[in-house]
C-alpha cells in the first residue's frame, strides 16, 4: 500500500511538472515564471515551505517530548513573524527593483563581484546543508517504512525533481509546491485534528501536570531562557531574509498577488504547524516514550490513523521532502547559472542558451545532491549544525542596512558577511570544545550578529559608497512596487475598476482572515488556555 | 490558566493581526489616494460631460 501511494505521488509530480514544461519558453519563464504567479501559485508555494522534514520529524519529536512552548511559541512564532517580513518588505522591495534572485540584488546594489562571490558561496554552502541533510534525514525513514533500499530512493527523488526543476524551473517548483501544498494541508486539517480527537484537549493540557513543566515556557527539558529567547529571535532573522522564502515573491502577478500572500499565506503558517504539533503533544498522551522521539509522526501515521488516510499522510511526508529538496535544487542552480556564470563572469549569453544553461546548472546540482545525499559525508551534518543561522548573522544586517542606508557601500558589506559567518562558526566550535566558555542563557548567535552589524557600521563609516552604490539607493528609494502594479492595472480598459476590485477584494481579505484567526485560535485559548 | 497554551494561542493570533494590519496600511497608503484622485478626477468628467450635453440641449 505505502509504496503503492509512493510511486502514485511521484509520478504525478513529474506528469505536473512534465506538463508545466510548454510554458517555459525563455529566461524570464524559468527563473520567475515571467511574473504571472496568481495568488494560489504563490500562497501554494510559499505555504509549501513551512512543512519540512524538519517540522514533521525533529521539530515534531522535540515538542513530544519537551512540550510546545518554546519550540513553538517562541522558534516557530519568530518563523511566522520572519516569514512575513520576507515576503512584505525584503521580497517586495526586491520585487519592486525586477531581481529575479537575491544575490542578483546585490549585484545591482554594489555591482562589485566579490560581493556576489561571498553571498552566492554562503547560499550554496547553507542551502546544501540545509536541504541535504533533511533529505537524508527523512529519506532514511522513507526507506524503512517502504522497504526500498536508501540508495535506489535517493535516486528516484532526484530524478523525479530533476524532471521538473530542470524543465519548468521555477515554473515547475512553483505549480508542483502547491499541488504539494494540499497534499500537506491533508496533514495539518485532517489526520493531525484526528490524533488531537483521540487523545483529547483536556488530556493535552493535562500533560503538564504528568511531565513537569510541559507546558512551562522553557519546556520539560528547563532549557535556558537565553536560549529560548535566541531560537525566536534566530527564527525571525534567518526566515527574514532566506532565499527559500524571498524568492517565492518574485514571480507574482503583482504587488496585490503579494499583498493577498502577506494574508493568506501566513496566516497558513500557524494553520499548519500548530496542529502538527498539537498533535506531537497528543502522540505523548496515546502513546508515550516514542525512542527515538522523531519517529514520532511515523508511529500517529501508522497506528493511530485509518490506512487509508495514513496513505495520505505518507504522500504528505513525501511532499514535505520533495518540496525543500526541489527549492534547494532550483534556487543553488539559479545562483551557478544565473548569478556566478551571467553576473559575475558577465557572460552575454541570449535566451536559448541561457535556458540551456540553466538546465545544465540544474542537473550538475542534481549529479552533486545525489553523491553527497548517498555517501552522507560527515561534514554536510557539520554544515547543517549552522546553515540557518549563516543567513541570520551574514546577510540580514547587509540586507536591511541595503536597503536603508545611504553609506552602505560593497566595503561594508563584505565585512558584514564575512565577520558574522567567521565568529558564528569560530565562537560555535570553541564553546563546542570548551576553549571558551559562554553562559547557557547567552548563545553564541547574539556575539556573531553583534560583530555583523558592529563590522557593517564601523567599515560603513571610515569608507565612501561608489558613484553607482550612491545612485542606485536613490533609484531604489524611488522604486515602489504599488506605483508599477498601479501604471500596469490603469493602462487596462476599464482599470480603474479593476484598481478598486483589487484593493477592496486584499482589504476584505486581510479583515476576514483576522475573524477567522480570532475565531479558530479563540476556540482553542478558550479550550486549552483559560 | 494554562499560560503556555495561552502564549501559543495568542502569538497565532498576533501574527494574522499583524500581517492583516500591515496589508491594510500599504493598501490605504499607496493605493486609497491614488484610487479616491482617479475618482474625482472621473467625477469631474462625467460633471463637465453632463454640462455640456445639458448646454447643448438648452
Amino acid at each position: 500500500m505505502e509504496r503503492i501511494v509512493f510511486f502514485i505521488v511521484v509520478a504525478i509530480y513529474i506528469l505536473a511538472g512534465v506538463a508545466v514544461t510548454r510554458y517555459v519558453k525563455n529566461k524570464d519563464d524559468f527563473y520567475v515564471m515571467s511574473e504571472k504567479g496568481s495568488t494560489l501559485l504563490i500562497v501554494g508555494t510559499l505555504a509549501a515551505t513551512y512543512l519540512s522534514a524538519v517540522t514533521l520529524l525533529g521539530i515534531g519529536g522535540m515538542v513530544y517530548n519537551e512540550g510546545p512552548v518554546p519550540h513553538v511559541a517562541f522558534g516557530s512564532f519568530g518563523a511566522w513573524l520572519g516569514t512575513l517580513f520576507a515576503v512584505i518588505y525584503v521580497g517586495r522591495k526586491m520585487k519592486s527593483l525586477n531581481c529575479q534572485t537575491i544575490p542578483d540584488f546585490f549585484e545591482k546594489r554594489f555591482n562589485n563581484k566579490w560581493v556576489t562571490v561571498i553571498a552566492v558561496s554562503i547560499m550554496i554552502i547553507a542551502l546544501l546543508g540545509y536541504g541535504v541533510v533533511q533529505l537524508i534525514g527523512a529519506g532514511v525513514v522513507l526507506a524503512e517504512i517502504l522497504d526500498i533500499p536508501f540508495p535506489v530512493l535517493i535516486l528516484l527523488f532526484t530524478g523525479a525533481l530533476l524532471i521538473f526543476s530542470a524543465l519548468g524551473g521555477m515554473f515547475g517548483v512553483v505549480v508542483t509546491d502547491t499541488l504539494m501544498f494540499f497534499t500537506m494541508l491533508a496533514i495539518s486539517l485532517i489526520i493531525a485534528p484526528l490524533i488531537i480527537g483521540q487523545a483529547g484537549l483536556d488530556q493535552i493540557k493535562s500533560l503538564g501536570e504528568v511531565i513537569p513543566n510541559y507546558w512551562g515556557v522553557t519546556g520539560a527539558e528547563e532549557r535556558p531562557m537565553g536560549w529560548v529567547v535566541s531560537q525566536f529571535l534566530m527564527w525571525i532573522l534567518f526566515f527574514g531574509c532566506t532565499p527559500a522564502l524571498v524568492s517565492r515573491v518574485f514571480p507574482a502577478k503583482n504587488d496585490f498577488v503579494v499583498l493577498k500572500t502577506a494574508v493568506i499565506g501566513i496566516f497558513c503558517a500557524p494553520l499548519m504547524q500548530i496542529f502538527i504539533f498539537l498533535a506531537a503533544a497528543a502522540m505523548q498522551v496515546l502513546q508515550p516514550g516514542i525512542d527515538p522521539a522523531d519517529r514520532m509522526f511515523i508511529v500517529g501515521l501508522m497506528d493511530y490513523t485509518p490506512s487509508a488516510l495514513a496513505g495520505v499522510g505518507l504522500a504528505g511526508l513525501m511532499a514535505s521532502i520533495m518540496s525543500t529538496a526541489s527549492t534547494l535544487f532550483v534556487l543553488t542552480g539559479f545562483a551557478l547559472a544565473k548569478d556566478l556564470f551571467e553576473n559575475v563572469l558577465h557572460k552575454d549569453i541570449d535566451e536559448k542558451k541561457g535556458l540551456i544553461l540553466g538546465r545544465a546548472a540544474q542537473i550538475v546540482i542534481a549529479v552533486v545532491v545525489c553523491i553527497i545525499a548517498i555517501m552522507q559525508p560527515s561534514s554536510i551534518f557539520w554544515i547543517s549544525i549552522y546553515a540557518g543561522s549563516i543567513f541570520a548573522v551574514s546577510w540580514m544586517p547587509t540586507i536591511i542596512a541595503s536597503f536603508e542606508w545611504k553609506r552602505m557601500n560593497s566595503k561594508a558589506a563584505i565585512a558584514s558577511m564575512s565577520a558574522g559567518v567567521i565568529s558564528f562558526i569560530v565562537l560555535g566550535e570553541l564553546n563546542k570544545r570548551e576553549v571558551i566558555h559562554l553562559s547557557p542563557n547567552f548563545d553564541h548567535f547574539y556575539v556573531s550578529i553583534i560583530i555583523s552589524i558592529a563590522a557593517l557600521l564601523l567599515t560603513g563609516f571610515l569608507t565612501k559608497p561608489t558613484e553607482h552604490e550612491q545612485f542606485y539607493y536613490e533609484q531604489m528609494k524611488t522604486s515602489k512596487l504599488s506605483t508599477s502594479t498601479i501604471q500596469s492595472i490603469l493602462a487596462k480598459p476599464n482599470g480603474l475598476a479593476e484598481l478598486r476590485s483589487e484593493y477592496k477584494k486584499t482589504f476584505t481579505y486581510a479583515v476576514s482572515f483576522v475573524v477567522i484567526s480570532v475565531v479558530l485560535w479563540g476556540y482553542f485559548i478558550v479550550n486549552m488556555a483559560l | 490558566m494554562n499560560t503556555g497554551a495561552l502564549l501559543l494561542f495568542v502569538n497565532a493570533i498576533l501574527t494574522t493581526l499583524l500581517s492583516a494590519g500591515i496589508v491594510i496600511w500599504i493598501l490605504r497608503k499607496e493605493y486609497l489616494p491614488t484610487i479616491k484622485r482617479l475618482e474625482e478626477e472621473e467625477q469631474t468628467n462625467k460633471n463637465m460631460e453632463f454640462r455640456n450635453q445639458m448646454k447643448k440641449e438648452s
